[in-house]
């Protein structure tokens, strides 16, 4: 235990009234890194059993592996299969020559590599600003730095698309750190989803390189549509002329951002925090429950001029960051609904709102980020009404 | 009168700000920054109109029934603002072109009607004028701070010259898109409000509630 | 007028205004006194500034259409005297569905856009890819001649629905009817940065020397993001960002030079009939 003593030594320094007490957060960011915290939270998420905040964050990171792994495998799946065409350029094409592991679309391990270059760099750029910002706030401030930054990242790092210039990272998570959380207070306090709030805002900054259909496969020359995308401009039954059937779009064969586009992942994501009863099963119902409702509704009216309408559920639960958000956002804790019937009514009114984003507005053909950002704000006020309503029943009963 | 004339104008640009610290007229706020040439038209427009709008609404101020005192402060507010209005338009055109209704819209404004309700009514027609006149500058400050970063990041210009030559013209600026969507100046003027209370701490707010902290321990 | 205080002492004989002014300000009488002259007051101010400026505005917003028309045919040099530039084109009133002048209008008078809300003089339409609901049956064009008395280019005012608003514009073709000059729009309300990128010279200039149809009539014309299978001559690129008001560019441009707008009479162009 030589590295508990060394913590107990040297704690008296971070302490109030020690030598350099304004650096505590960061003497405690690492001691609880490593040892588990001495303290108990007193605002949201409240830990109600032996599972501590450290674990629920530990265990979403471990949620999120399956995605990462696939979503390294299909921009590397993607980027080779390009390059047969169009050619490799740029310093990763350079090192994967420099490694002789080559560009061959059916070696697994050479996708692996060749996007793990691709997301190192984001996840090293997300985790390096956001993690200053975090020590920042946290010295001033005087509060702990939380590990539910762990999450933040790795989900921001996640929702990028492959070719976002570093600088945009960067930028990104500094609005969603700061404006996302930070200024509310802090983890637990904020409202809106940090990893969405900074994917959000470089969506309407830069929507250039955040949108379209060149920046999903960052080679040159190459330009392959979204299941979306192809989905509103033709309908999604000549998504299979576009080479994307159901099922290569469900294991996450397709276009799109690093880490969303394998909904099977997603899956076994959900599967292991519902086991382990991190994630609410109320809100996956209710958004499942939300999406599939209105989406067939809007089967039934059809429209002549409007592909989306046809759209089945099962395609929409596979295309897009439908599956992604629904794992891995919806069902956060801080910014969700707390009560169980305002948790089912907060997951169908995201369900209902990026149909409804998707189908009928025409100016942003994925909806699950503004679905679910929108569902955040609401979340609040829906807890309240269910909380009010509960007290008339309750006053009705003992009247 | 406590205040002085000078401190009637200084005190609305930091101290007593109408957009900072009162917390008005944020909706025309947000329409007419994305540019500082219409940020300075606009700013110049409310100032002349809080200024004169106030002078005339204390003019008459003893003989304003109060059963329709805000209609009347209604009628010579819009009064003024569609003078503005036909103004700009006969020498101002390109500016008034992209003002478009957000002059008119000068008439909803919360400072307009805030002065001429919480000061004019009260005061002499002087002091009414200079204390609209510098509650319009305090606006056209925020207004033009405002202005200053959306113009420069959000099109790497100021005042339509370029500063920052944007990727659409071969330069190295790649403009951040948001800050040109009305919804930036949302946090623009919210980081604005959070360094002028950092800077000057007696103007933040009382907490209308305390988050409990049990001590679990 | 009264001082800061509102009264001025009594005198024996007020005058009729002054007895109102010294009634208690709460009075009805005092009330529906202050309410009809502010009224009128308020009103005589207002519709004094709207008259008297009434001509200089009407002038800009000419001077603000010809300029635009200046600018599209590529003969606008700033500072220049703009009537008299203005002079060089020669309006006339299209009729659409014949694509031949009329000479039942003015030119100098004709308003397109009223023109379009007059039941006689539009149609409602039922195939609105533009987004326009009424289309007016004539429209004003105007005609840049070379000095050899020539078409030198045709200016074609065009509109349609764009993301947020309406983009009123003009097309500039060359004397074949075919090929085009330039586009330029006059009015609009698109995303700063995104949509108002049509206002870009950079993306404005990709329209010279693109084609509207080819050589079997067929309109092929488009804006989009990748080049169709019909070559890069009817292709201009849209704009990064703005996939919506790309659309609606393409629209009303492929509407205005389509069967139901200038069709006709760029045909009677071709046919040299013009």
């Amino acid at each position: 235990m030589g590295l508990r003593n060394f913590f107990d030594r040297i704690e008296p320094y971070f302490v109030k009234g020690g030598k350099y007490e304004k650096l505590f957060p960061v003497y405690e960011m690492v001691e609880s890194f490593i040892y588990t915290p001495k303290t108990v939270t007193t605002a949201a998420p409240h830990a109600r059993s032996y599972v501590d905040m450290k674990r629920i964050m530990t265990y979403v990171v471990i949620a999120t592996i399956p995605c990462i792994l696939i979503g390294l495998y299909n921009v590397g799946f993607q980027v080779n299969s390009a390059i047969a065409t169009y050619g490799a350029s740029g310093w990763r094409a350079w090192i994967i020559e420099a490694l002789g592991i080559g560009f061959n679309p059916a070696n697994p391990f050479a996708n692996f590599m060749h996007g793990l270059l691709y997301f190192l760099p984001i996840y090293i750029t997300t985790l390096v600003v956001g993690g200053i910002w975090e020590v920042l706030f946290a010295t001033v401030r005087g509060h702990e730095v939380n590990e539910g930054f762990l999450v933040t990242s790795m989900l921001f790092a996640l929702i990028l698309p492959p070719s976002a210039p570093l600088w945009q990272v960067a930028l990104g998570i500094s609005f969603g750190v700061v404006i996302g959380k930070e200024v509310f207070g802090g983890t637990g306090k904020n409202f809106l989803n940090p990893a969405l709030t900074g994917r959000a805002f470089l969506y309407f900054a830069y929507p250039a390189q955040m949108s379209g259909d060149t920046i999903w496969t960052p080679v040159d020359g190459f330009s392959g549509a979204t299941a979306l995308s192809v989905g509103s401009s033709d309908g999604y039954l000549q998504l299979a002329a576009h080479g994307m059937t159901w099922f290569d779009s469900f294991i996450g064969i397709i276009q799109g951002s690093i880490g969303e586009t394998s909904t099977l992942a997603c899956m076994i994501g959900l599967a292991f925090l519902l086991i382990t009863k991190i994630a609410n099963w109320h809100l996956v119902v209710g958004c499942l429950g939300g999406m599939i409702a209105f989406s067939t509704l809007l089967n039934l009216i059809g429209s002549d001029t409007n592909p989306m309408f046809a759209m089945p559920w099962y395609w929409h639960l596979v295309v897009g960051g439908y599956a992604f958000g629904l794992v891995f956002m919806v069902t956060e804790p801080v910014s969700a609904s707390h009560t169980n019937l305002g948790r089912y009514i907060y997951g169908a009114l995201i369900g209902f709102m990026v149909v409804m984003i998707r189908v009928i507005n025409p100016a942003f053909p994925e909806g699950m980020m503004l679905a679910i950002l929108f569902g955040n704000v609401f979340a609040p006020l829906i807890d309240y009404f269910v909380v009010q309503a509960n007290i008339k029943r309750r006053a009705k009963r003992n009247a | 009168m406590a205040q002085t004339k000078r401190s009637m104008l200084i005190d609305p640009l930091v101290d007593n700000n109408p957009i900072t610290l009162q917390v008005l007229g944020i909706c025309s706020a947000l329409a007419v920054t994305s540019s500082l040439q219409v940020a300075l038209v606009m700013s110049i427009a409310v100032t002349l109109v809080t200024g004169f709008s106030s002078m005339f609404i204390s003019m008459l101020r003893n003989h304003i029934p109060g059963a329709i005192r805000i209609i009347v402060q209604m009628v010579i507010i819009a009064s003024l603002v569609i003078v503005v209005d036909q103004v700009l338009k006969a020498y101002a055109y390109e500016i008034s072109k992209t003002l478009s209704v957000f002059v008119g819209l000068i008439i909803t404004n919360c400072i307009v009607m805030g002065r001429a309700e919480a000061f004019a009514m009260k005061n002499p027609p002087v002091a009414s004028f200079i204390d609209g006149v510098g509650n319009g500058l305090g606006y056209g400050l925020i207004l033009m701070l405002v202005g200053f970063i959306r113009e420069l990041f959000g099109a790497g210009s100021l005042f339509g010259i370029t500063v920052l030559p944007t990727v659409n013209n071969d330069g190295w600026y790649v403009p951040n898109g948001m800050l040109l969507l009305p919804p930036s100046a949302f946090f623009i003027i919210g980081l604005l409000i959070w360094a002028f209370r950092t800077w000057k701490p007696e103007q933040v707010e009382e907490r209308e509630y305390k988050i409990q902290v049990v001590d679990a321990h | 007028m009264p001082d800061d205080n509102g009264h001025q002492g009594d005198r024996p004989n007020k005058g009729f205004v002054r007895r109102f002014l010294d009634l208690p300000a709460d009075s009805v009488p005092k009330t529906v006194f202050v309410a009809v002259t502010l009224c009128l007051v308020a009103s005589m101010v207002v519709s004094a500034t709207a008259v008297s400026l009434r001509p200089i505005q009407d002038v800009n917003k000419l001077r603000d259409k010809q300029i635009n028309i200046l600018q599209v045919a590529g003969v606008y040099t700033p500072g220049e005297n703009i009537p008299e530039a203005f002079n060089a084109f020669e309006p006339h009133v299209l009729d659409l569905a014949t694509g031949e002048f009329t000479t039942e209008f003015d030119p100098a008078t004709f308003d397109d856009l009223a023109a379009a809300d007059d039941p006689e003089l539009s149609r409602a339409l039922t195939d609105d890819p533009a987004g326009i609901g009424r289309q007016s049956n004539f429209r004003t064009i105007y005609l840049l001649r070379k000095e050899d008395k020539s078409i030198d280019k045709i200016i074609l005012p065009v509109h349609g629905y764009g993301l947020w608003s309406t983009l009123y514009g003009f097309v500039a073709l060359e004397a074949n009817g075919n090929d085009i000059f330039g586009l330029q729009f006059y009015q609009h309300a698109e995303t700063p940065g995104l949509g108002a990128e049509v206002d870009n010279p950079r993306w404005k200039a990709l329209w010279s020397g693109k084609k509207l149809t080819d050589d079997n009539g067929d309109l092929l014309i488009t804006v989009a993001k990748t080049a169709p299978p019909a070559g890069k001559e009817y292709h201009v690129d849209a704009l990064a960002g703005a996939t919506l008001t790309s659309v609606g560019v393409d629209n009303l441009v492929r509407f205005w030079m389509g069967e139901s707008g200038y069709g006709p009479f760029l045909a009677n162009v071709k046919a040299g009939a013009i």
